[in-house]
């Protein structure tokens, strides 16, 4: 595919077998050195040295931005409990990282990961262990930019409560345009990962994705409705950041103003009476309760 | 508490789908005994204690682990329904006030002193929900609707309508939180047997749920010394509610 690409079909073909066992079995080595700090276990043996040391020296690379610790936020969000694991394994984690680096160049492709394991020292056989190939660079992205956000709403919001106040719907769309141009290193390469991302056997985890950004979103805005507007400034703000990012990739204006306008237009039409985002922090669609007293200050003994 | 007076002039044949709402009634001091007893059943004694001193290594105590997939799905469904369950709770008090209030002015004081507790314990859900990051309920709309039917039919129906309607109510409520606290303090057996212990914001939950837990069964006293048991037909009207409360439960944990 590409010239410099360290590819290597035979060894692939040879060891796809054990080397997916090896790195299951490595990730758990790393897990369970990262929290207990207990010794490699005794299955050192059957591992090639090489992957267990880049598994345990993973986490601690202090140059590539990792996700390994991102958690799932979307079912129960301790504050005490430590997060539960991210979505990355520590093997997965390096190379991600390292074939995240070749993205700009070589897009969301086997030659970006197929770099990466050379850069993080990987023979390229490694690439066999990500089960889902590009698409889980794609992911790596994804959470990557996702995880991004909490830092920089904290940068962004920091004026609040001393002079400076923004409402909900303002901090939703600030937050938006923080993620779009989480993008922008790799627009040229986006509109073939939303490509990759529409396939049908990526669909139900790329929904998945843009659900949990939106529950981000909504949730560093400081929306606190837990109300049926939950539901409706989610899908607002799922909707509003999907056609934006599709906008993105073929905006050729300077600094994206095209896109910052697009983004504007968006929010004012969900801001309006029968948006999604109309009714942030309040439920007023209809209810029954709304109904009795209707008909009760209008005099009706009921 | 008043014993009904036709209790004596019932059928046999009511007498028997009488029982049941009569244990009940005697129960809720007992449904308050079990679920404070629970914590040291679930206890072995031969269990480890894993206090400092005993450590030998500084007396260092062990981080606490991450909650498991199972425990976190167990936490939100958990936190949803309840949020779920003291929605449709103010709603029902709030249909039911102005009319049982109109026939028995007396009573007040009561619907006000319950509907208030109600909101209180809707809040601590809704800022629980908030705070954990959960999903309500999807079926939110359905329950609103539902829940302000169910308090404005009894009520409609009369003081001893909407009296067994709170007792069916907080007679599944009270079953439903004794079942969640007991879950609790098994997962913080579990992490107390693992060493790094549970944290304080779900030890507080505990104690929230008992505290709720008892002021649901305080309603339910309420209920049954205000006639609650001579609506007529008791028996059709609380097996009607609670049907529908088990299925609201179900729903609301899922969806
Ligand atoms: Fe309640
Ligand atoms: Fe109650």
């Amino acid at each position: 595919m590409h010239p410099p690409t360290p590819s290597s079909g035979a060894l692939r073909r040879l060891g796809t077998q054990r080397w997916t066992t090896a790195a299951k079995t490595s990730r758990q080595c790393a897990a369970i050195h990262m929290t207990t700090r207990a010794t490699v276990p005794s299955t050192k043996q059957t591992l090639p040295s090489h992957a267990v040391r880049a598994a345990v020296a993973a986490p601690s690379s202090p140059t590539l931005p990792t996700v390994t610790q991102t958690a799932q936020r979307r079912t129960f969000h301790s504050t005490d409990h430590p997060p539960p694991p991210g979505p990355f394994g520590a093997t997965e984690s390096a190379l991600l990282a390292a074939a995240y680096q070749h993205v700009p160049e070589h897009g969301f492709s086997s030659a970006a990961l197929a770099f990466g394991a050379r850069d993080a020292g990987f023979p390229d056989i490694s690439t066999s262990v990500l089960p889902d190939g590009e698409f889980g660079l794609i992911r790596w992205h994804l959470e990557l930019r996702k995880a991004e956000l909490a830092g920089r709403a904290e940068e962004m919001f920091v004026g609040e409560g001393k002079g400076k106040e923004y409402k909900i719907p303002e901090k939703i769309e600030m937050l938006i345009w923080e993620r779009l141009t989480g993008n922008k290193e790799v627009i040229g390469q986006w509109q073939q990962a939303l490509a990759i991302m529409a396939s049908p056997t990526n669909v139900p985890v790329s929904i998945k994705h843009l659900a949990e950004l939106a529950d981000e979103i909504v949730y560093l805005s400081g929306d606190k409705a837990v109300d049926p507007s939950w539901y409706s400034s989610r899908a607002g703000v799922s909707a509003i950041y999907a056609s934006t990012e599709l906008f993105m990739t073929s905006d050729k204006s300077e600094g994206f103003t095209d896109t910052r306008q697009f983004l504007r237009r968006r929010m004012e039409e969900a801001r309006g009476v029968k948006g999604a985002l109309g009714n942030v922090g309040q439920w007023v669609g209809f209810s029954a309760m709304g109904a009795l007293n209707v008909a009760r200050s209008w005099g009706v003994r009921v | 508490m008043k014993i009904p007076l036709r209790h004596s002039m019932m059928s046999r044949s009511s007498a028997r789908l009488f029982r049941p709402a009569r244990h009940i009634c005697s129960s809720s001091g007992a449904k308050r005994a079990l679920g404070t007893s629970i914590p040291k059943a679930a206890t072995p004694a031969t269990s480890p204690s894993p206090s400092p001193p005993t450590n030998p290594e500084g007396g260092e105590a062990r981080p606490r682990r991450p909650l498991t997939k199972e425990e976190r799905e167990f936490l939100s469904s958990a936190l949803r329904v309840n949020q779920a369950g003291e929605l449709a709770a103010t709603l029902i008090y709030t249909a039911q006030t102005p009319l049982v209030t109109r026939s028995d002015p007396h009573l007040k004081p009561l619907m006000k002193h319950m509907y208030d507790q109600e909101v209180g314990h809707f809040d601590t859900f809704n800022s629980l929900i908030a705070k954990h990051r959960v999903r309500p309920t999807a079926m939110y709309p359905l329950w609103s609707v539902l829940s302000a039917g169910l308090g404005w039919g009894t009520a409609m129906m009369g003081r001893e309508a909407a009296m067994a309607c709170t007792e069916a109510v907080e007679t599944e409520i009270g079953d439903h939180y004794n079942g969640q606290i007991r879950s609790l303090l098994e997962m913080a057996d579990r992490m107390e047997r693992g060493g790094g212990g549970m944290g304080p914001e779900l030890k507080e939950l505990v104690g929230t749920l008992r505290r709720i837990r008892d002021e649901e069964l305080e309603h339910l006293d309420h209920a049954v010394e205000h006639d609650a048991k001579k609506a007529e037909p008791h028996w059709l009207l609380t097996g009607f509610i609670r049907l529908g409360c088990k299925g609201a439960i179900y729903a609301s944990e899922r969806v």
